[in-house]
């Protein structure tokens, strides 16, 4: 098996990511300025419309600013709202450079995924930590406190592994397709939208959480925020946790075969 | 006249270059409609949980979306080239356009025309003329709506103009910074400026005026000018002030070409 045989170098690939990153200082932290932008203006508008409801599907203001601080302070670690590591890779298929990358004794798919995890690990010790203190002290929201949470680094992790998934799967239908632009900007959008980036899944109407609920997206965005910000527990912390796992196994088995079909494809055009 | 004849060869050029992966183009352009799903739904969602946004019914806060969503998408199509300014800069590209007997700006402004933000465009067009239909908008209010569409456009390609100009100074690093501004601005003002905290809405209006691109113009077009507390003044000063913001920003990008001094390679 050449997934295991070579284990040590998973750690390798997300330390190249990792340092790939930390190259940019200035970059990061104009980045935490747009993110701080945006929490400010979320926060801004739940406050707005909980004016004179003291709760709302459940939710009380501060919970639902919180959930924002949560998501800004997460959302560069899970990857979400990014097209980019989707696109790097239809590209790398579109122009045959990947043709280096299977050239070597590692499945592209798991290293995609190693990757995201060295990034991911960048943006939780340089984004995660300073925007959560600030974005909590502005509005001197409550800690949120639940045993729950301990779940928290658990359900980021698979939510991130969920997110590489995704992306690779969209990147790779570059093997079949012209321009895979739009299935990765697809898986984009539904990470945003079924994942609750803008509006957390509770205040959705009934069928469209249900569906939200099915589908793997909100596994890599609703889940790991809503653990972390104390809003799920007992069942619901269950249910959401297992549905992260079941859709992490599917995703990368489905990585997995497309990522045989497709190389028997590229080699098929002459590679 | 023969720069906007240049203008457009250049960019009818980008456009049958694009135009020749006929099914990408659909695709991404379709793509590129559903981010109305993803950005318009949820406000849809929050007024059906919620009820009103203090005084705002979903019409209202959908013309505002409408407005910004245009002159956006409009310009993130049109103007491509000033987002991606850091890359050129940093791969020498820039050389190449100082050497043609043409103003750059101009050669930044034509090098990329991305024709699937068409889809953008409509959708954003699509949930304001639906607005403006709900809300029984007469002549003079559209005109007024037309107004802060046309001023937005100019805001925006001036931020994107100020975005590309601080490359000059810190060689692309800073380019996630007028996302702020562009995607960040855009989503601030899917909602009435009113709603925020007096010290932001102070920003908003005096310090980056993002208030005067859909603002001030959609109180004016909804007669709520003097409702909301504003003096009357303030809707007239829209086109104005957007058209002050590219200006210095062109002033801006003109000072950070003159201190280029490529990388001497």
């Amino acid at each position: 098996m050449a997934y295991f045989a070579s284990l040590r170098v998973y750690p390798s690939f997300a330390r190249c990511a990792f340092q790939r990153r930390a190259a940019y200082r200035l970059a990061n932290w104009t980045g935490i300025t747009v993110n701080f932008f945006f929490f400010l203006i979320h926060a801004q508008v739940f406050f707005a419309f909980f004016r004179g409801r003291a709760q709302v599907a459940g939710w009380r203001a501060e919970e639902a600013v919180r959930y924002f601080a949560t998501s800004e302070a997460l959302v560069m670690v899970l990857g979400v709202l990014t097209a980019q590591s989707g696109i790097q890779l239809a590209e790398r298929i579109r122009t045959g450079d990947v043709v280096v990358d299977l050239a070597r004794p590692v499945p592209l798919w798991a290293r995609h995924v190693a990757e995201s995890f060295g990034s991911a690990l960048y943006y939780a010790l340089t984004r995660t930590v300073v925007l959560y203190i600030g974005a909590m002290l502005v509005y001197r929201l409550p800690l949120p406190h639940r045993a729950a949470m301990l779940w928290a680094p658990l359900a980021i992790v698979l939510g991130v592994g969920i997110v590489a998934a995704l992306m690779y799967l969209a990147g790779a239908t570059a093997y079949w397709m012209e321009y895979a632009h739009g299935p990765v900007m697809v898986v984009v959008l539904a990470l945003s939208f079924l994942g609750g980036v803008m509006v957390p899944l509770d205040f959705y109407p009934v069928a469209m959480r249900w569906v939200a609920d099915l589908l793997p997206f909100r596994g890599a965005v609703y889940t790991p925020i809503a653990i972390a910000n104390g809003t799920l527990g007992g069942a619901a912390l269950a249910f959401g946790l297992a549905h992260q796992v079941l859709w992490l196994g599917v995703l990368l088995w489905l990585s997995h075969v497309v990522e045989e079909r497709g190389t028997r494809r590229l080699a098929a055009l002459g590679g | 006249m023969s720069a906007l004849r240049l203008y457009l060869r250049l960019i009818g050029a980008s456009v049958r270059a694009q135009m020749q992966y006929r099914a990408s183009f659909f695709i991404r352009s379709s793509v590129d409609f559903l981010v109305v799903v993803a950005d318009f739904l949820p406000i849809y969602f929050l007024v059906r949980k919620f009820g009103a946004l203090e005084g705002w019914s979903l019409a209202e806060l959908a013309l505002l979306y409408g407005m910004v969503e245009v002159s956006w998408a409009t310009i993130e199509g049109g103007l491509r080239g000033f987002e991606h300014f850091g890359t050129y800069l940093i791969q020498g590209e820039l050389d190449r356009w100082l050497l043609r007997p043409r103003s750059v700006i101009l050669q930044i402004a034509a090098h990329w025309f991305e024709i699937r933000k068409l889809g953008r465009i409509a959708q954003g067009a699509l949930v304001l003329t639906i607005a403006a239909i709900v809300l029984q908008l007469d002549a003079r209010s559209w005109a007024w709506v037309l107004t802060g569409v046309c001023g937005g456009m100019l805001f925006f390609a001036g931020v994107v103009m100020l975005g590309a100009a601080a490359q000059f100074w810190t060689l692309g690093e800073t380019s996630e910074l007028q996302n702020m501004l562009t995607y960040g601005g855009s989503a601030a003002l899917s909602y009435p400026v009113s709603i925020y905290a007096q010290w932001f809405r102070r920003v908003l209006t005096y310090g980056i005026p993002l208030a005067f691109v859909n603002y001030f113009p959609a109180l004016a077009a909804l007669h709520r000018t003097a409702v909301e507390g504003w003096p009357a003044i303030m809707p007239w000063l829209s086109p104005p002030v957007c058209a002050a913001v590219l200006l210095v920003a062109h002033a801006a990008f003109t000072r950070g070409l003159r201190r280029y001094e490529s990388t001497g390679s």
